[in-house]
């Protein structure tokens, strides 16, 4: 019983935690920015989710108002990189270090939300559907359906000819240009994209948690970057298998990793090399399996 | 598509087999004694190393061993620290779920707020230390109890007051954005009049901007300065004392470890304590005689007045004797 429970509450965190991975895939992997915008759109999500609960939202309804104000902090990004000129980097610390002051204002200060407030995992629809299970398999499903379905709107849209476009930028955005299309306006969509769906992620590990802490969005992501990084090098070898599928592994995978770190009572201190460890090893054994070091 | 997602879930399922066999191992004598004696299992899960942390857990595993509870057969500790990461508190207090101990025990809030809610679907009580304001934190209702440490803030105001019968203001850095010195300045500026003081604040965002703060601060006159629990400040304490020592300022601590570093007194919380406290409180859950929901949680009792003599020498600040007497050198 320890094992299936150790096993489904661990799944439930890499689900969730894939939604902040869909959005660094598109950033880093399909527009190659490196947008760091994430350590600040990661809490806004949730501090967004905090508040509104508080005041008594619907928290589905709270879902996709942080996702949406989420996508405003993409926006800010995008604006300053495209249209400001400002180095991609940059455009993200920038946001994302005026997002510490900003959610510390939308939230007051660290906020939790308690008990009898109804949360995406105890409000009526889902409990009229799983009522009868326990708590902890009804945040795995609920992650799960949420995951999923947040995966397939995201393959039917970069199967769209906006969402190959967006795809282009990143690969060779000349064609972008060709097309007579705006590529700047292309990657201010990804980005806007991208970060409605960290701040998403952010609203649920808010409603699971119950709490806003202005500190939680550190090294978010660098979480992100890793899931990506090993779920696309994972499935290198499998050109079908789709790049949201990777990186959905990735966070399960990542999360997993973690908790067998700590089953095993691998002290806190060597945890991140030991995850140190591990990402390099992803990365060798998986270009090996390619048959050479071509794209380390 | 199925056969990648199959084998996914094998990988999952072996990595998570690995796991699941040597956590066993680590546990083969809680879990057989488990199955021997039904040896109750206590997750401690502590938010990171940092010695007032430190010292509450020693101080918590000291308070079971005093209430007659023996390590061993009364029960065993599943201890971990989530090295100051919010997601590894997260998956360290759904470990403990998992696990289904007895009891959790968090030190500091991000670890008590994990804990709470990896608890809620078992219901296994949450006993916490080391948390400023459980209300503020929702920890207060529930399963869940423990001790709070907030400042001993009119201790202090008394003890400067009795240092230095002249000192008009107190002057206190602090980080707009740690909820524990936000509440303690409130506390300061509420009863700081009451003892004749007014507060001078200055808040900062981050550490790299506390000694430019140190010196605006020292620029405005103040006659003191009063020093909270807070991280970014507490980081860079040696520096700022340079500072305050070359202007003649005097710099109050909020725990002894503040006044061996220099500060010249605190009226502070002794951290073993408010843990043995919480160990007492946690023995009285394990013997059944109370449950955590029923017990309120509780504020340390008693405060500590602690003293750096030769701080006190250098700024020739004189201790009435009657404070003298029960004072406790900290600095050797």
């Amino acid at each position: 019983m320890v094992f299936v429970d150790l096993l489904i509450s661990t799944l439930t965190q890499g689900l969730i935690y894939a939604l902040l991975s869909y959005g660094v895939f598109i950033t880093y992997k399909i527009l190659d920015f490196p947008d760091l915008t994430v350590d600040g759109s990661f809490p806004l999500g949730a501090a967004i989710t905090a508040v509104l609960l508080v005041n008594g939202m619907n928290p589905y309804l709270v879902l996709l108002v942080s996702a949406a104000i989420g996508a405003l902090a993409g926006l800010a990004t995008g604006f300053m990189h495209v249209r400001l000129g400002v180095r991609d980097l940059l455009a993200g610390i920038i946001t994302m270090t005026a997002l510490f002051s900003i959610n510390l204002q939308i939230a007051g200060s660290n906020l939790a939300v308690e008990r009898a407030i109804d949360t995406i995992f105890t409000a009526e629809p889902t409990m009229a559907l799983l009522g009868s299970m326990s708590l902890m398999y009804r945040k795995f499903i609920v992650a799960l359906v949420i995951a999923l379905l947040v995966k397939i709107l995201l393959d039917l849209y970069l199967k769209t000819k906006n969402g190959l476009l967006l795809r282009a930028v990143g690969d060779n955005s000349t064609l972008v240009t060709t097309l007579a299309k705006d590529k700047g306006t292309m990657k201010i969509l990804g980005l806007v994209i991208a970060n409605a769906l960290v701040a998403l992620c952010g609203s649920v590990v808010c409603q699971e948690q119950r709490a806003f802490s202005s500190t939680m969005g550190t090294g978010q992501v660098v979480f992100g970057l890793a899931t990506v990084i090993i779920g696309t090098t994972l499935f290198r070898r499998f050109g079908f298998v789709k790049g949201t599928t990777a990186v959905l592994v990735g966070s399960v995978f990542y999360k997993i990793c973690i908790q067998v770190a700590i089953s095993m009572g691998l002290p806190a201190n060597l945890l991140k090399l030991a995850m140190a460890v591990l990402f390099l090893a992803v990365l060798v054994l998986g270009d090996r399996k390619k048959g050479g070091a071509e794209h380390a | 598509m199925k056969k990648f997602l199959a084998m996914a879930l094998v990988l999952a399922m072996a990595t998570l087999a690995g796991c699941g066999s040597s956590s066993d191992e680590g546990a083969t004598e809680g879990d057989s004694a488990n199955a021997n004696a039904n040896v109750p299992v206590i997750g401690i899960s502590q938010y990171g190393q940092h010695a007032s942390l430190d010292n509450c857990r020693e101080g918590f595993l000291l308070g079971l061993e005093e209430s007659g509870l023996v390590e061993g057969t009364d029960y065993t500790v599943d201890y971990q620290n989530a090295g100051f990461d919010d997601n590894i508190a997260m998956q360290i207090a759904q470990n403990f779920s998992a696990k289904n101990v007895a009891l959790m025990c968090a030190v500091a809030t991000p670890s008590a707020t994990a804990c709470y809610a990896a608890a809620e679907d078992k219901d296994i009580p949450v006993i916490f230390t080391a948390i400023t304001d459980p209300v503020k934190a929702k920890l207060d209702t529930g399963n869940i109890t423990g001790t709070s440490d907030k400042l001993p803030v009119e201790a202090q105001l008394e003890l400067i007051r009795a240092l230095q019968p002249e000192a008009k203001t107190i002057g206190i850095l602090y980080t707009t954005s740690e909820p524990n010195s936000v509440a303690a300045i409130e506390e300061y500026k509420e009863k700081g009049p009451e003892f004749g003081f007014t507060i001078e604040t200055i808040g900062v965002t981050q550490q790299a901007e506390v000694l430019q703060a140190a010196d605006s601060i020292i620029a405005k006159g103040v006659d003191c300065i009063s020093n909270l629990t807070d991280n970014n400040v507490v980081g860079v304490l040696p520096s700022i004392l340079e500072k305050t020592n070359d202007a003649n300022i005097p710099v109050y601590g909020s725990e002894i470890e503040q006044v061996k570093l220099g500060c010249v007194a605190s009226a502070g919380i002794d951290y073993i304590a408010l843990g043995k406290q919480t160990g007492e409180m946690a023995a009285k859950i394990l013997k059944g005689e109370a449950t955590a929901e029923e017990m309120p949680y509780e504020t340390i009792s008693s405060y500590d007045t602690y003293v750096n003599s030769q701080a006190l020498t250098d700024l020739e600040i004189t201790v009435p004797a009657d404070i003298a007497e029960k004072a406790i050198e900290a600095a050797n």
